[in-house]
């Protein structure tokens, strides 16, 4: 991955800031705030992983056709039929309904997207470590197990295959699932023994003598309070213009879309700028680095 | 000032009825010494370094006092004991507790509830010392071995211990990464005046720059003394653990050399220097010319090619091989040369994208896996645990063959009889490579592959598995052994081959092949090829050393 500015913050504010992302695209379903989030999410996740992020961003354009297709058969409500299925009427309320649900799943899953290469599995333990130290140590050791264990697996099998015992050679069916638990039961106790020691080496590291504390790899700077007031200000902000109906959308029975002009327009424009912030400082770290490097 | 100090300490395990684990252990550990522990598997070192520690105590019945700093160890807090007392155990994996490297570090910290500020300090102080910055933030599942060692290493020394105890700290790395961290262990000891415990079966690197050597026989401390006065005692003694000396060591005595013992490659030239002031009269063994025509190959590769992946660089480039019957045929050379990758592929684990693997005159890939596997093929797998798959050493032998009278011929062989009813885990190192090694021959291979045999074995366990092998040779079964134990090999490989770079670089008999080599060779080469051609091994030393000073025997 390219060096991103959003990724350097403290990863509460990246948590915070896809929360809010998410649960924003999930609750509406206005067009236009639809499409101002794909665009977000498209463009940050492109800046995120470049060339393949298109070819992954377009193989959700299939989702879209079908769930926007599939729609107006389950959902037969509104006035404009623009033909019959099966004897049921496929309208357009139904139809426009399907695209705003299907853009707010891409939406979505592009949102995770980005989420899941940013916010990485031991920044994601890391933030509770501190509200949650015992838990946080569970999850990063189960962590660390897992790998370890399909490892030894194989390396049990191999060795199996190298005297002619491969759980896969047996003759009869019965034979080859008893030869693959054989490698289970195995795995086991190797792993068993593996835990006694590593209890061992907790212990002997003072595990359990005194409250633990969690060293913070990440730390909460300046920029990153300001970047968490502007986001908490924004979302604010978002959730103040919704409640006045600024993003109030219902397809079916009759279209009742709430235009985006005057105050709505202000709301339009707050969620637009929340979308854009990754994109905005990922662009923006890439402009300074070039400016800087011109005066080389 | 003394640190630890032990006083007739006997114990023994709840399950030993009555048999003593440690016998009357006494010992005074005074501050910043360096301490070799050394004795044979099963003689209670590790017994005694874990009584050193209460957490890690075995329970069983004991009796005796150990002091630390004073105090009774009993009565000093286990807060202050993980702290001031570091142990390092042998598997690097195991101990790892978390995923990430910083994290790691940072363990031992986090659960004495260090602060923040500090614990910050300590780690980045910790990372530059033992020269982690650069894999600071990866995932503990991509380090090598060495890697892993040393950052328990570093995450112990981040809670700023007074003593660090090591048990058999290197018997899982490669050589190299082995003397790189008994180096660090020992800058640990000059530079912060750490007292260092330490057991190791390869004492080459250690031994000649302890304060003090400890020898341990049946729980009993038999020898402490200084490293130099121990290697005499021991001749003296006929001890079994002279055979564990290093090298100038076990040279000097058995050619009976006199005044002071080297103990050191340096020590050792200066003393065959003055031994012989002009070149003796005869400098080289009588070496065996090889056959220069295989006649029977068991196995033949020709211009093997591969790779893991289409994209990935290739491993082997162009490997040529022919092993002729009968012989132990050892492969060495550094980490990723390709030697473990040629075993694969010789098993048809890998499937090379070039090249004939003939084994027997036939193509490997004509072999269905069992007939390969049965009767013909069999390897001995790096970690021999992973052969065990029963509760008993008996069943996981009878796995292989209903006929009793085999198992019980083989288990003669490899010299596991009595210990047929144990659990295969509860065997030592040497006893589970023995007993998979019975395991693999059930299958009457004709051709054996081992992989590493000797690592983590001390040098009893490697005389009685060479003689093993010896058996096997001479029941017509070939060896090919891949290993980094150089000294192992130039004493009992009949052919040695180079790998490096993927390509086999040279294939000599080992005098010709270590005698030619000036870095990567035995110690006792190092030692002696001022004045000797070809003396590859201890042995050989100090037979051309008798023969020209016309000493008996």
């Amino acid at each position: 991955m390219h060096s991103d500015a959003f990724s350097k913050c403290h990863p509460a504010v990246n948590l915070v800031f896809f929360l809010g992302a998410i649960v924003a695209t999930v609750l509406i379903v206005h067009p236009a705030y639809v499409l101002a989030s794909i665009a977000g999410a498209a463009l940050y996740y492109m800046l995120l992983s470049g060339q393949k992020g298109l070819k992954r961003i377009l193989v959700l354009l299939p989702i879209f056709v079908f769930v926007t297709a599939v729609n107006p058969l389950f959902n037969t409500y509104g006035d404009r039929v623009l033909f019959k299925v099966f004897g049921r009427p496929y309208t357009l309320e139904a139809l426009l309904y399907g695209a705003s649900l299907a853009g707010v799943l891409v939406a979505m899953l592009l949102w995770f997207g980005c989420y899941n290469a940013v916010l990485t599995e031991d920044k994601f333990t890391s933030l509770f470590g501190n509200l949650a130290p015992a838990l946080s140590l569970l999850l990063v050791m189960v962590l660390r197990m897992i790998p370890n264990l399909i490892k030894k697996g194989r390396q049990i099998s191999g060795s199996r295959m190298s005297v002619g015992k491969d759980a896969s050679n047996g003759r009869t069916l019965t034979e080859k699932i008893s030869g693959g638990m054989l490698v289970v039961g195995t795995l086991m106790s190797w792993a068993l023994e593996g835990g006694v020691v590593t209890s061992d080496s907790m212990q002997a590291r003072g595990y359990g003598t005194a409250k633990r504390t969690s060293f913070m790899i990440y730390r909460f700077t300046g920029s990153d309070g300001v970047l968490a007031a502007v986001i908490a200000a924004l979302l604010a902000a978002i959730i103040a213009f919704c409640a006045k109906g600024a993003a109030s959308a219902v397809f079916t029975p009759t279209l009742d879309i709430a235009p985006v002009r005057g105050t709505n327009l202000a709301g339009f424009i707050v969620f637009v700028i929340y979308m854009l912030i990754p994109s905005v400082m990922h662009i923006r770290e890439a402009v300074q680095w070039n400016i800087s490097r011109s005066r080389i | 000032m003394e640190h630890f100090k032990i006083e007739d300490l006997n114990f023994s395990y709840p399950t030993a009825k009555g048999k003593l684990s440690l016998e009357n252990v006494s010992l005074t550990i005074s501050k910043g010494e360096y301490i070799v522990l050394c004795g044979r598997s099963g003689s209670g070192k590790t017994t005694l370094l874990r009584h050193l520690k209460t957490v890690l105590a075995p329970h069983g019945k004991r009796s005796g006092s150990i002091t630390f700093n004073g105090v009774p160890l009993e009565q000093v807090s286990e807060r202050d004991q993980a702290s001031k007392i570091g142990y390092v155990m042998q598997n690097p994996d195991d101990q790892i507790v978390t995923d990430k490297v910083w994290h790691e570090l940072a363990f031992g910290l986090e659960s004495l509830g260090t602060d923040q500020k500090v614990m910050r300090a300590r780690v980045a102080e910790m990372a530059c010392y033992f020269g982690i910055q650069d894999w600071f933030h990866r995932n503990v599942a991509d380090l090598s071995g060495g890697q892993k060692q040393l950052l328990n290493l570093a995450s112990i020394m981040a809670m700023q211990p007074e003593v660090l105890i090591l048990d058999e700290p290197t018997s899982q790395l490669d050589p190299i990464a082995a003397s790189d961290f008994l180096n660090t262990v020992r800058k640990i000891n000059i530079e912060l005046g750490t007292t260092v415990i330490v057991t190791e079966h390869r004492l080459e690197d250690i031994f000649p720059y302890a304060d003090r050597a400890i020898v341990m026989d049946e729980g009993r401390i038999i020898a402490d003394d200084t490293p130099r006065n121990i290697g005499k005692l021991l001749y003296e003694q006929k001890n079994l653990m002279f055979a564990a000396m290093p090298t100038p060591v076990r040279v000097f005595y058995s050619a009976g050399g006199k005044g002071d013992c080297p103990l050191t490659v340096r020590e050792g030239r200066t003393w065959l220097a003055e031994t012989f002031p002009k070149a003796p009269a005869v400098t080289a063994l009588p070496v065996s010319e090889p056959d220069e025509e295989i006649t029977d190959p068991v196995l033949s590769l020709k211009e093997l090619w591969f790779r893991y992946e289409k994209d990935s660089p290739d491993i082997l480039r162009g490997v040529n091989m022919e092993v002729q019957k009968g012989s132990l045929f050892a492969i060495v050379g550094g980490n990723g040369a390709g030697k473990s990758t040629t075993l694969k592929a010789i098993c048809g684990i890998c499937r090379p994208y070039r090249g004939k693997i003939k084994i027997f005159g036939k193509p490997v890939e004509k072999y269905s896996t069992g007939e390969l596997f049965k009767n013909c093929l069999s390897m001995l797998p790096q970690d021999p645990k992973s052969l065990f798959v029963k509760k008993t050493v008996r069943e996981d032998l009878e796995e292989m063959s209903k006929d009793k009278d085999h198992v019980a011929q083989i288990a003669r062989l490899c010299q596991v009889t009595q210990l047929l009813d144990s659990h295969p885990y509860d065997l030592s190192g040497g006893e589970q490579q023995r007993a998979a090694l019975a395991k693999v021959l059930l299958t009457d291979p004709k051709i054996l592959l081992l992989d590493e045999p000797t690592k983590g074995i001390d040098s009893f366990f490697k005389e009685t598995f060479a003689g093993i092998l010896a058996d096997l040779k001479a029941k017509g079964l070939t060896v090919i052994m891949v290993s980094h134990d150089i000294e192992f090999c130039a004493r009992y490989a009949d052919t040695v081959s180079m790998f490096f770079d993927g390509q086999v670089l040279t294939t000599d008999v080992p005098r010709r092949f270590f005698g030619a080599n000036s870095f990567y060779t035995t110690a006792a080469n190092r030692m002696s090829r001022h004045v000797f051609a070809n003396a590859v091994t201890a042995d050989d030393v100090a037979e051309l050393y008798r023969i020209n000073t016309g000493g008996s025997n």
